[in-house]
């Protein structure tokens, strides 16, 4: 067979190949990010033409409270769960590693369990479970703070409840990767540490910690880019309020978009998140890369 | 008249004969927003429907009612997607007009329907047309809040009379006094209604401005003049009872029917549609005490009670068939003329032949409250108000906040008169 | 030596006590699906003290549960399905294969990765509205084809097969499909066991985009038809666990049988080895 035509072979090949991943990704990837930028630049409704109006729908946005209240609370709402989550997996994953055969595999699936289910059957079991008048935990509340509180109707404990009811629910993730790090470090260094008489707290910070970081790294880098995107828990427990202090950028999409019927407006806020999360992650990533170094 | 719907009978009858062999069949996609007591209702309405006409087969959807449910309708509408017929909210028709959302109901359709406006509440008539007559939805009822009570944890004080109705609550002072006696008698909450927000919230403070003669809105003006004082007082009246405790904090819809029937609650303002429920656990005897709803009582200047209308409409959709459309209104044809067991679900039909019958009338508790429709207090008529509108989320953002002692009700009022006055300008 | 066996115990008994807790709403769900709606509001403490299955009833015999349960079985089987085949074959030609444009094709699938799928989600509404496939599987289905992650993760897994094997298949003349499917598909099922679970996992929880393309009830996905469709009328907390339980069942039951499984995929998927 000549060159020639192995390489002509090979690339027909590649072509039918990566043709039904091309087309897919271009049609329902490429265009619809193409469509949003373009939209942005337009008073379109949902559905229907719209007119070019050049920057006024980003004009618009900043002088519009609600996309501050809603941009705000998405990075408290970061604050409140990437760094926290990542600390209780790590936590948990180092006492579960501890554990050995059937006890741990117990362990992790309790662990682990909440992150299978559905979105709305978390939401609706913690809504029950913390309902003012009837929630099981609010006398748990009650004990710390003297009276019940609903927390979803209160504008200083929505965000943390909402952050709360998502760590439950995303952790087991980030347990299993951590766990998964830990195992990749090798005994040796433990063994070596103890006879050289290292504290546990030593061993710590001079043999997990250290090797640990690459997935530690990846875990907060991945609820990062995961804790921006959200909506579905904020639309199922709080629906925004109470008066918007749970407003997140994506509700504010869906509302301009699906309730208002302004495409071309909430398409700019799209566009904003999107631009938010690149930026965001690639900062993150050279922090990362520079704790990394240490 | 009689004429018109005997030859349409026959004609029915001849289509069904004709169309039997084939079991040609038209298919009916039905949305509603109907739960818990008065969707059972409606359900077994449909069902009957179903059984009785072999040619007509009603799909029927349930959406979460409010906002969600008129968001899937925008949209499902806007992409032709939407249902073949609908339930409304008359108090919505403006947002609708504005949103395009309505197929105009002509006089060839309430033929088709057997119906005619003149059959109907000449007020769900105005509430259901454009400003220029044109009758964009058929009304099925009206339905307002009443006062449920727990008659038993009553009988014996002074606020039940010799026929078992509440008497002797005629000023705030009065009821305060009720809810008092009551929080002094194990009643943890003893008024309870949905307070955190939403329709209920938006119903209790819509009533009580309107029992000071307050209006929302006048000449596209919110809250003009004195207007704004009575909101105030009307937000200060809930506040009030709830930093005394006489009204539960933030309850959840659900939550504020489970306080009144786990007897934590001794008065419960809810609409009417609740009936169904307290009947039904009644009858199952897991109620515990005898409970009755009257009007709600007049507190302030004049009797006024929030009510809004349900009603059927058609969305816009310019590939219908004539044969769905003619199905569709057959079907509220039927509805309007069985709505004697909707009114079992507590609301007033709008179809007046029901609410003079006879059977009507011995109808329990409706026939109590039924004075109520003299003093109904329908939503303004505007873009800015019904269900889901910007008026709710006003209530959301701004009077529930305050009777919970967020912000005043000197703020709440004038925040609520900026934001919906710059959605009017 | 029995002191260290004792603190073993006394270890796991705190680690378990602690899952014991972390796993509480569960069985709080549980408790509460098995009471009568009177009990409930009544508060009679967290035993599980009643086996009143008459919510669950309720809700078998008055939602369209089973519906939602086909359509999310059937959406999730056929993303999951299009999702592996597409991008093994892509992986394939990415990993094996040389043409034009290959790297630029590589840069944009790891770069897609930056892009949050929701900011899109008006733009694909459209799309699909343009297309009439609102309120229909393929609606559910077709956006959420685009899993860049099973092609970087396959790539990875065939980068590291030995060249000297490709060979062999090529001289006996099997031309690229037979290699792929022969060789390289049957030398990564673990991995595409576990790409196919934790596609399967977020198709089936998915709950923003199938919100937003279905319209009517018939076409709802479990996570969108247990918040969309309710009693919003009167007191139904048992009901309402019973639904939430009901909903998650097959995935509780799907995780503990394939337990192994879904471990190792997750690890997989995010590029760490257990």
């Amino acid at each position: 067979m000549s060159i020639a035509n192995r390489r002509r072979r090979e690339l027909r090949a590649a072509i039918l190949l990566i043709a039904p991943f091309v087309i897919v990704f271009a049609v329902f990837f490429l265009y619809p990010t193409y469509k949003v930028v373009a939209l942005s630049f337009t008073n379109a409704p949902l559905i229907g033409e719209g007119d070019w109006v050049g920057l006024a729908n980003y004009t618009k946005l900043l002088s519009d409270k609600l996309f501050f209240t809603s941009l705000w609370n998405n990075l408290y709402f970061v604050l409140l769960t990437v760094i926290p989550t990542t600390v209780i997996a790590l936590l948990i994953a180092l006492t579960v590693s501890k554990l050995r055969g059937r006890m741990q595999a117990l362990a992790l699936t309790l662990f682990f369990l909440p992150y299978v289910l559905p979105v709305s059957v978390v939401t609706m079991i913690w809504s029950w479970m913390l309902d003012f008048q009837f929630g099981v935990l609010q006398p748990l509340i009650m004990a710390v703070t003297g009276k019940a509180v609903p927390v979803f109707k209160n504008p200083h404990w929505v965000m943390p409840m909402i952050a709360v009811v998502t760590i439950w629910w995303t952790n087991g993730f980030n347990v299993l990767l951590l766990i998964a790090g830990l195992r990749n470090i090798s005994p040796d260094l433990y063994e070596a540490a103890a006879l050289d008489g290292a504290t546990p707290w030593q061993r710590f910070w001079r043999i997990t910690w250290p090797l640990l970081w690459p997935v530690t790294a990846l875990v907060l880098t991945l609820q990062l880019i995961l804790q921006l995107k959200l909506f579905d828990q904020v639309y199922l427990l709080s629906n925004g309020g109470p008066f918007n202090q749970s407003y997140v950028v994506l509700m504010q999409m869906y509302r301009e978009a699906f309730q208002l019927n302004h495409g071309g407006y909430a398409s700019a806020i799209a566009m904003v998140l999107f631009l938010v999360i690149v930026i965001v992650s690639v900062l993150q990533f050279q922090l990362l890369r520079m704790g990394g170094r240490k | 008249m009689k004429h018109k719907i005997g030859k349409l009978a026959a004609a029915t009858a001849l289509a069904t004969v004709l169309a039997g062999p084939t079991w040609a069949q038209v298919d009916v996609e039905w949305w509603d927003f109907l739960g818990g007591g008065d969707g059972v209702r409606m359900k077994a309405l449909i069902e009957q429907f179903n059984d009785e006409h072999p040619d007509i087969q009603i799909s029927a959807t349930t959406l979460e009612w409010g906002l969600p449910f008129y968001t899937k309708v925008r949209t499902a509408v806007a992409v032709g997607q939407g249902p073949d017929i609908m339930t409304y909210h008359l108090s919505r028709l403006p947002l609708a007009l504005e949103e395009g959302v309505l197929s105009p109901i002509t006089a060839e359709d309430l033929e088709t329907a057997g119906l005619s406006t003149s059959d109907f509440f000449e007020a769900t008539i105005t509430a259901a047309s454009t400003d220029d007559g044109a009758l964009m939805a058929i009304p099925f009822d009206i339905h307002a809040v009443v006062t449920y009570y727990n008659r038993t944890a009553l009988e014996g004080t002074e606020w039940i009379d010799a026929d078992g109705n509440l008497t002797n609550l005629s000023s705030v002072e009065d009821m305060t006094g009720l809810l008092t006696w009551a929080k002094d008698n194990g009643f943890s909450d003893p008024l309870s209604f949905q307070s955190e927000g939403g329709g209920g919230t938006w119903r209790m403070f819509y009533t009580l401005l309107r029992q000071q003669g307050g209006e929302m809105l006048t000449d596209g003006e919110v809250l003009a003049g004195d207007n704004m004082d009575k909101a105030v007082k009307s937000i200060q009246v809930l506040a009030d009872w709830r930093a005394a405790g006489l009204i539960p904090e933030q309850a959840s819809y659900e939550a504020s029917v489970g306080l009144f029937s786990g007897k934590r609650s001794v008065l419960h303002i809810n609409g009417v549609w609740e009936v169904p429920t307290f009947k039904d656990s009644a009858e199952a005897d897991t109620l515990g005490y005898e409970w009755f709803a009257n009007e709600v009582p007049q507190l302030l200047d004049s009797p006024a009670t929030w009510a809004d209308s349900h009603a059927f409409a058609i969305p816009n959709d310019d590939d219908m068939s004539q044969e769905t459309r003619d199905a569709v209104l057959t079907i509220i044809g039927w509805m309007e003329k069985h709505s004697l067991a909707w009114a079992g679900a507590g609301h007033i039909p709008a179809y007046k032949p029901t609410v003079d019958s006879s059977e009507y009338a011995t109808l329990q508790p409706n026939a109590t409250y039924a004075s109520l429709a003299n003093n109904a207090a329908f939503d303004p008529r505007s873009k800015i108000a019904g269900v889901g509108s910007p008026i709710y989320d006003a209530v959301d953002n701004l009077i529930a906040p305050a009777v919970h002692g967020f912000l005043s009700p000197e703020e709440a009022a004038g925040q609520m008169k900026d934001q919906l006055q710059s959605l009017l300008d | 030596m029995t002191a260290k066996h004792a603190r073993n115990i006394a270890f796991s008994g705190i680690v378990l006590i602690a899952g014991a807790i972390w796993i509480f709403p569960l069985y709080w769900a549980l408790t509460t699906s098995l009471r009568s709606e009177n009990r409930i509001i009544a508060n009679t403490g967290i035993l599980l003290d009643e086996l009143n299955f008459s919510a669950y009833a309720a809700v078998l015999s008055n939602s369209k549960l089973p519906m939602w349960y086909l359509n999310s079985v059937g959406t999730s089987l056929i993303i999951t399905a299009i999702v592996l085949v597409i991008g093994m074959m892509c992986a394939y030609a990415l990993s094996q294969l040389s043409f034009p444009g290959r790297r630029a094709l590589y840069l944009l699938v790891v770069a897609s990765f930056m892009v949050p799928v929701p900011a899109l989600y008006v733009a694909q509404f459209i799309l699909m509205s343009d297309m009439n496939l609102v309120n229909t599987w393929w609606g559910i289905i077709l956006p959420q084809l685009i899993v860049p992650v099973v092609v970087i993760v396959y790539k990875q897994f065939f980068d590291a097969i030995p060249k000297e094997m490709r060979e062999a298949v090529l001289l006996d003349g099997g031309g690229e499909f037979v290699l792929l499917f022969k060789l390289y598909l049957p030398l990564n099922w673990g991995i595409t066991a576990a790409l196919a679970i934790i596609t399967f996992i977020s198709a089936w929880n998915n709950f923003f985009w199938p919100f937003l393309v279905v319209t009517s009830e018939d076409m709802m996905t479990i996570p969108v038809g247990i918040t969309q469709v309710n009693d919003n009328f009167g007191v139904a907390y048992a009901r309402m666990m019973a639904l939430a339980l009901l909903a998650a069942a097959p995935v509780i039951i799907g995780y503990l049988l394939f337990q192994k499984r879904v471990t190792e995929a997750v690890m997989i998927s995010a590029g760490v080895k257990g």
